[in-house]
């Protein structure tokens, strides 16, 4: 196994208590970001693809929704829910607030929620 | 509005075709029927922030509505030998058996060897079954198959021998396992007999398989073998499982073995779809869907790692069950390019017909109008990467790679035709992606729809293309196209009538015959425009005996997603060494002047002038724009001009001494990260904020007889070209390259170079 096909091969370890890296991002979700922030984000992207939240392109450059990847391949691929995106930003900070849920399991502040 | 883009499917029967010929095209839907039309692209980005969806309708013989049949793909591949029944077991004793590998056992049986057909339930077979127990099958007149399970599991990825022996005299049948010792596990081996029913109905009437059973009697295959197999063998002779494997099969002169009814030496015409049978009987067979020769085998030393010096040791044929070469759907329609069509990228648009409205459905087939046998050529030739094209033709990276979010650094844009690929696996996917069993895929054919090949498809590389297609008729220049196909099959005689070529945004993957025509048409006065970055970069191959296809070994190094196994680095079409260019010796920086040196994750970057670039020779390229400018500070879709993947200046990997660095790139950061044939031992530093070695040069150089080269080592340099409705620094050094290319001055190599 090398390096870029295993998927354990990301050991930083997300603090929940770094609401600062989450505000960071939060404020250019597609930006350049800090060294810390860059470490999460690569651990937050770095994994087995199968249960990875994608956005599907409805409308290039206008539209997106959320998917996942499936198990299997061939097995069918719907969407997670109804909503549909019309900024990638946007969409960005959706993900990472339900990864940062998923794995941290320590919700974020209200006031972060929005 | 949200476009159904598969709805037809298609494929042409050859890739490009020169103008006054025809082409076939092989449609399927579900729907009946199908509304052609034939479009020329300048763009065929539909991106709203970029130039646009730009086509010139096309008036053709295949205009209007087509009778369109629902044409199933069936992937899988297998040999097949035609027998006249002689491999119908009818001696008394029947043995057989062969060398397994296998490197996925899931899900259904797997086909090892027989004549067995799953539909009428008649024939013969040895198999494993989901658990990788080896399995004989053996058909009934009637109450259905036998099935004698040896209650031992094989492993995935280890070597062994399985084998049945029939005795109809004493209406026994045996199954047996042998595990030949390897590293520290001894050798083991395992043997279990089973009574013969009385009613065996072994002759399906079909044709011998090895890798797969006849799903029907109509030529369908399944229970396809992932994994290799080597030097099946029949005799109708008493064996155990040892007598059978270590049978000599070398054939002595003048002497014939016994009882041999058929030995498949699969190291015979590694480099064909022929299997050959050295037993007296001639039973010789063919392959289906190109599965994968040139490996190693049960033998291989370790001693060789090129089938050619010692093809014993490469005797085994890897099969997967989701090989595809060929379709081999029905042709649809037949198109009669006229002679008098611009070369060019053309595409099918498919729509439903008449009274099956559906706006949002449409779909597309692209393939290539070279110029016709008497077509006067333009002075510039542009020639597409079709070798590009077909390497990443339904890449499922952003479906499938652990590293590809975090290469990307965004949540993953899948357009709907991953959709697609997901829940359709039988497509087929790119040489960057992984079979069902996890060994690289090495082929890749036009034979087969290819969804990221087409309007309104992901835009790497022919949409991109496109871009400078765009530009080129924006700014009226004359040009005709070919594709690099030509180069590999005409080698330089395709280039000789032009003044100047140009090579789009990512000619990557380049063959033999492709690399020799550039530098021979360099060499000979040519002049070569290379707009692109990560060129000529793999060396691959079109196969031989499957010539739609192209063939890439992934070798030690590179930037690359999967590895080529130990001892597998040739291509088993041609037998050259796959991998880099660069380990053959021809790095591109020979070529053209520049090579890979890195991939842009984050941020795009611009060029800015070197103390080099005020050389007279290179004044010509400046003019109009000012010494201290960001060059390509902007462009569409990147955002810079430097991106994607870059390349740079190497005297050691072959730059020519006389070549000028121009211009470098400026504004990379974290994100910019070399390939790894640019380091040989990790140290920090290796990113682009650090490493000088992560940059792309822009180079010129001249070349013998009037010639010159001219390099960008940017993919995203194309898309950079239509800012500000075309007037920016990057359009206008490019119109002085060409202008100046094309002027049949000749462009004088300095003295000493």
């Amino acid at each position: 196994m090398d390096h870029t096909s295993d998927p354990n091969a990301m050991r930083y370890v997300i603090d929940p208590n770094r609401l600062d890296l989450v505000e960071e991002f939060r404020a250019s979700p597609l930006g350049v970001h800090s060294p810390d922030l860059r470490k999460l984000l690569a651990r937050m992207r770095w994994g087995r693809p199968e249960g990875r939240l994608v956005l599907i392109v409805l409308e290039p450059g206008k539209a997106w929704r959320l998917s996942r990847i499936p198990r299997r391949r061939g097995d069918p691929m719907p969407f997670v829910d109804d909503r549909v995106f019309t900024s990638l930003a946007e969409a960005e900070w959706h993900v990472f607030k339900l990864r940062w849920q998923e794995m941290t399991s320590v919700a974020l502040p209200a006031e972060m929620l929005g | 509005m949200i476009y159904k883009t598969n709805e037809y499917l298609g494929y042409p029967d050859r890739i490009s075709v020169p103008a006054g010929e025809q082409v076939k095209f092989q449609l399927s839907s579900k729907r009946p029927k199908v509304k052609v039309e034939v479009l020329r692209l300048r763009c065929g980005d539909v991106d709203a922030n970029g130039p646009g969806f730009k086509y010139e309708i096309m008036a053709s013989n295949i205009d209007g509505e087509h009778a369109c049949l629902d044409q199933p793909i069936r992937p899988g591949s297998n040999a097949v030998i035609e027998h006249d029944g002689v491999l119908v077991p009818a001696a008394a004793h029947w043995s057989f058996g062969a060398y397994v590998y296998p490197t996925r056992i899931a899900d259904n049986p797997r086909a090892v060897m027989g004549n067995w057909c799953q539909g009428s339930g008649r024939g013969y077979a040895l198999e494993l079954d989901e658990d990788g127990c080896p399995v004989l099958v053996l058909g009934r007149v009637e109450g259905g198959p036998v099935r004698f399970v040896l209650d031992v599991k094989l492993r995935e990825r280890v070597w062994a021998f399985i084998a049945c022996a029939l005795d109809f005299g004493e209406a026994s049948a045996t199954v047996s396992l042998i595990v030949p010792a390897d590293g520290v596990r001894p050798a083991a081996a395992h043997s279990q007999s089973f009574a013969l029913p009385a009613t065996l109905d072994v002759d399906s009437g079909l044709p011998f398989l090895i890798a797969a059973h006849h799903l029907n009697g109509d030529r369908q295959y399944t229970a396809h073998f992932d994994g290799k197999i080597e030097a099946p063998r029949i005799l109708s002779r008493q064996l155990d499982a040892e007598q059978l494997r270590v049978f000599e099969c070398g054939q002595r002169t003048g002497t014939t073995e016994a009882g041999l009814v058929a030995f498949w030496d699969f190291s015979n015409g590694i480099s064909t779809l022929a299997i050959k049978d050295i037993s007296p009987n001639c039973l010789h067979g063919g392959l289906h869907q190109l599965p994968r020769r040139g490996v190693t085998g049960f033998h291989w030393s370790g001693a060789v790692h090129d089938f050619r010096l010692s093809p014993r040791e490469y005797a085994a044929i890897h099969f997967h069950s989701d090989d595809i070469y060929d379709c081999q759907w029905q042709t649809t329609c037949a198109l009669d390019v006229p002679g008098d069509w611009r070369s060019g990228v053309y595409a099918l648009r498919l729509t439903p017909a008449s009274g099956d409205p559906d706006g949002q459905c449409e779909s597309y087939v692209t393939f290539f109008v070279t110029p016709g046998r008497q077509t006067k050529r333009a002075d510039l030739v542009v020639v597409a990467s079709v070798g590009t094209y077909l390497a990443y033709a339904n890449s499922a990276l952003r479906l499938y790679q652990v590293h590809f979010e975090t290469l990307m650094e965004h949540v993953l844009w899948l357009p709907l035709d991953d959709v697609f690929m997901q829940e359709n696996p039988e497509i087929g996917q790119s040489t960057y992606d992984c079979h069902v069993d996890g060994s690289g895929r090495a082929y890749s054919s036009w034979l087969r729809p290819i969804l990221n090949m087409r309007p309104r498809g992901y835009w790497f590389n022919l949409i991109n293309d496109t871009h400078i297609l765009d530009w080129l008729e924006e700014k009226g220049i004359a040009y005709d196209l070919i594709t690099d196909v030509e180069l590999d099959r005409e080698g330089a005689r395709a280039l000789s009538p032009y003044r100047a070529m140009m090579t789009p945004t990512h000619p990557e993957y380049f063959s033999f015959n492709m690399m020799n025509a550039i530098m021979a048409y360099q060499n000979a006065g040519g002049r070569h425009i290379s707009m692109g970055g990560n060129a000529f970069y793999w060396r691959c191959g079109f196969h031989p005996a499957a010539p739609a296809a192209l063939e890439v070994r992934r070798g030690m190094a590179g930037t690359r997603t999967w590895e080529s196994e130990p001892g597998e680095v040739h291509l088993a079409g041609t037998g050259e060494p796959g991998s880099l260019w660069r380990h053959s010796g021809f790095a591109p920086q020979k070529l053209v002047g520049v090579g890979f040196s890195a991939m842009i994750n984050d941020t795009c970057g611009y060029y800015l002038r070197t103390a080099e670039s005020e050389d007279r020779r290179v004044a010509f390229i400046f003019e109009g724009t000012g010494r201290h400018e960001k060059f390509g500070d902007f462009g569409f879709r990147y955002n810079g001009a430097v991106g994607s993947e870059i390349d740079r200046y190497d005297l050691e990997l072959g730059t020519p001494r006389h070549a000028l660095r121009i211009a470098t790139s400026e504004g990379l950061g974290a994100g910019a990260l070399p390939t790894p044939e640019e380091f040989r031992t990790v140290v920090d530093g290796l990113d682009g904020t650090q490493n000088a070695l992560v940059r792309a040069d822009m180079v010129f150089f001249e070349t013998g007889n009037g010639g010159a080269v001219f390099a960008t080592g940017s993919i995203t340099y194309g898309m950079s070209l239509s800012h500000n409705s075309y007037d920016n620094n990057i359009s206008t050094i490019t119109l002085n390259v060409v202008n100046r290319f094309l002027d049949p001055r000749p462009i004088v190599m300095p003295a000493g170079a």
